[in-house]
């Protein structure tokens, strides 16, 4: 009883404390969402900075779902109310189309006005281009990501393979690695094959590597051979058994958690897998990671699939001017760099992968510089969450044996052929 | 004045004060059941043109409803939902019976199985839904480890789709048995003991007790645990959702599911609102049935 009169007071006595302290400086509250996988302590550190710069403005983190599903499940029920208490939003870089289709970010070229045309090209131009929309500048990117190919170096050396060029070549090394090793547990290959985005990216990156793409000017480009190349590369990797049987069933931070306890030999995966193999107090890999481009066809051009997040302005907000500078503040080289240091989380201006600071704490940098180059966006549009379950489901039922080649090709060209007219 | 008169008026006024004493509660209810329902069924008809978004929603009549019967993931989705509930209510009947004529039994120890059986019923559905997916987990799971022991080759539990479907069931049934049983104890307890000694004096065995006097006594309990279940199953979502979240491919998806992914992922509101007054009106369908069998059952009893 004690206890809880003691609480009841200190709650009490906090609330005073903030309406108080709210009350005497007439602050403009900025209130910005984070998904819980995007360090919100570190953007919190980054918003304290602010505020001391601008002590007029305070900052609130939200944070929300691990997942970018997850965090726009609960966006779209936030903003399809036109909720006011949201004023700047993390989002994933393939949000921006239906965010703008939808009225959910405020269009940034009137705040901007001539700067814009100064700040675009500072940027990563995938990053650019992937912020507008028909012309328009939806969102800022505060911070880049792209798949990589994860591989244990020390294997590679026990066996004398040469980090593999191409899927074939990569193949080949496996089957021999896994031959060698003896170890039921030895995964030769992994990526995400459970109906999650992420499949979306299983199926795009061998697509990209023959040189071919989803979409040609707009229209619907399923219908070319490069088209069922994913099916039949993961098709003779099953055949290898490389890869794991299970492979329907992995979600991204899986891949992750297997390459660290030293059960995969090569993992396609994001940025944030580095940092935990090499810190991660049970990492069993320490050390003993590469990472390198995504291999490609014979003939073809190594291609991986963009990640990344967006600082947009929400719609609704009330505080529009003051949520624009802290955006730019958030979009900025200064704070790029805040963030590979704090967090490793992969610049968005080409300048900062070679700063020394940062290379000191990621020497990876260097070496993820050229692979986030080659990054291309997922097919652009408006009804992009149909466009990918379309791909994931089928990518996910092919992986798991329930559709073949040409069905799992079938049933996607029919989802996509009416969003891509 | 005539007697008849004041009471006639006192009748009215009596009236007047019973129709503004219920009034809090109608208002509340029109505003909290009726409004939804309503709205839900107005935003059915309407939809968006993806040639031309920025227009909003328009009028479009019956369009959701004709789209979802030519939809096959509406079907496909439906007859899982239909599937599980086909497999998993009576399952979860047999077993919440058992469970309850156990916890029935005079034994001194009543409170921890009594307990027991609370426990998988007070676990949240999605809770239920990621333990057992670590349960059938390809690499790591119990089911697959036991398997292995047993000197068979491990299952693909959540990536072949009967197997999915197999083990969904499995949890739905562990998950809502408890329920079952909590309700089937209630009316247990409500039927009285002196039917039974009756029947010991009259030389009943134990089995013609259990089918003479515990299930025709039990039988209203049975019933309403029934309707719970059935609506319940109609709306499965927590537990497929969270242990394949409808894979491989849509093979395990519910109709609740994709509603939920209609709504929140693809926006398309006016066609998520179609399909959840479909799924309202099977609900009714399947409650109005049960609640039509046991008027005319218990009626029957009566003669």
């Amino acid at each position: 009883m004690k206890l809880y009169r003691s609480l009841v007071a200190v709650a009490l006595g906090a609330t005073v404390a903030l309406t108080v302290s709210a009350n005497a400086a007439a602050q403009t509250t900025l209130r910005i969402f984070t998904g819980g996988q995007q360090r919100p302590d570190v953007m919190r550190k980054i918003a304290d900075e602010y505020q001391k710069r601008n002590p007029a403005v305070k900052v609130e983190v939200e944070v929300g779902g691990a997942t970018s599903d997850a965090q726009q499940q609960y966006l779209s029920t936030v903003l399809s109310s036109k909720d006011s208490v949201l004023d700047l939003i993390l989002i994933d870089v393939i949000r921006p189309a239906q965010w703008a289709a939808q009225g959910w970010a405020e269009p940034l070229d009137g705040y901007l006005g001539a700067d814009k045309a100064k700040i675009l090209p500072t940027y990563l131009k995938a990053y650019a281009d992937a912020n507008q929309v028909g012309g328009k500048l939806m969102a800022l990117p505060y911070f880049a990501d792209s798949q990589f190919l994860y591989y244990r170096k020390d294997l590679l050396d026990k066996y004398k393979r040469p980090v593999p060029k191409t899927w074939d070549e990569m193949i080949e090394t496996a089957q021999i690695v896994m031959e060698g090793e003896k170890s039921p547990q030895l995964q030769g290959f992994s990526t995400a094959g459970a109906p999650i985005e992420g499949t979306v990216c299983t199926y795009l990156v061998p697509l990209w590597g023959t040189g071919s793409d989803m979409t040609k000017n707009g229209k619907l480009n399923l219908d070319t051979p490069e088209a069922r190349q994913p099916f039949q590369l993961y098709g003779r990797m099953k055949q290898a058994g490389v890869m794991p049987k299970n492979i329907a069933e992995i979600p991204t931070d899986r891949i992750r958690v297997d390459f660290q306890a030293g059960n995969v030999l090569f993992a396609q995966s994001w940025g944030y897998v580095w940092n935990r193999l090499e810190n991660d107090a049970d990492s069993k890999v320490k050390g003993k990671v590469g990472v390198t481009i995504l291999p490609h066809d014979k003939g073809g051009k190594s291609a991986t699939c963009i990640g990344g997040w967006q600082v947009a302005v929400s719609a609704f907000s009330k505080n529009k001017q003051e949520a624009v500078k802290f955006a730019r503040y958030l979009s900025s080289p200064e704070v790029s760099k805040m963030q590979a240091i704090m967090a490793s989380h992969l610049p968005v201006f080409p300048q900062v992968y070679k700063d020394p600071e940062v290379l000191k704490v990621n020497p990876w940098f260097a070496e993820a510089l050229p692979v986030v180059e080659t990054a291309r966006s997922r097919p652009v549009s408006h009804q992009y969450p149909q466009v990918s379950d379309a791909v994931r489901s089928n990518m996910n039922a092919y992986l798991a044996g329930t559709k073949t080649t040409d069905t799992a090709l079938a049933d996607m060209k029919s989802k996509l052929q009416p969003i891509f007219r | 004045m005539t007697d008849s008169a004041i009471s006639s008026k006192k009748d009215l006024s009596e009236r007047a004060l019973g129709a503004l004493l219920l009034l809090p509660a109608a208002l509340l209810l029109l505003g909290i059941v009726v409004y939804p329902i309503a709205t839900l069924f107005w935003s059915s008809l309407h939809g968006v043109d993806n040639a031309n978004v920025a227009a909003g929603e328009q009028w479009i009549g019956l369009g959701n409803y004709l789209r979802a019967f030519e939809d096959d993931r509406f079907w496909a989705s439906s007859w899982h939902t239909v599937l599980y509930i086909i497999v998993t209510v009576p399952a979860s009947l047999v077993v919440g019976l058992g469970l309850a004529l156990l916890a029935n039994l005079p034994f001194r120890w009543q409170w921890p199985v009594r307990l027991g059986l609370l426990l998988p019923w007070a676990l949240p559905l999605v809770f239920a839904g990621l333990i057992f997916r670590w349960f059938f987990e390809y690499q790591t799971g119990v089911v697959n480890d036991v398997i292995v022991r047993l000197g068979f080759e491990p299952l693909q539990w959540l990536s072949s789709p009967n197997l999915a479907i197999a083990a969904i069931c499995i949890t739905i049934i562990w998950k809502s048995s408890s329920f079952m049983a909590l309700m089937l104890l209630a009316g247990l307890q409500t039927i009285p003991k002196s039917l039974y000694e009756a029947a010991e004096v009259d030389g009943a065995s134990r089995w013609q007790q259990f089918t003479e006097i515990t299930l025709p006594m039990l039988r209203p309990a049975i019933f309403v645990a029934l309707i719970f279940r059935t609506i319940t199953a109609i709306q499965t979502f927590d537990i497929p959702y969270a242990m394949t979240g409808g894979g491989p491919g849509d093979a395990t998806e519910t109709l609740a599911m994709y509603i939920h992914k209609t709504t929140l992922d693809f926006l398309d509101f006016g066609y998520g609102s179609a399909l959840a007054a479909l799924m309202f009106v099977l609900s009714m369908a399947a409650t109005s049935g049960y609640l039509k069998y046991t008027r005319r059952s218990a009626g029957r009893g009566e003669e």
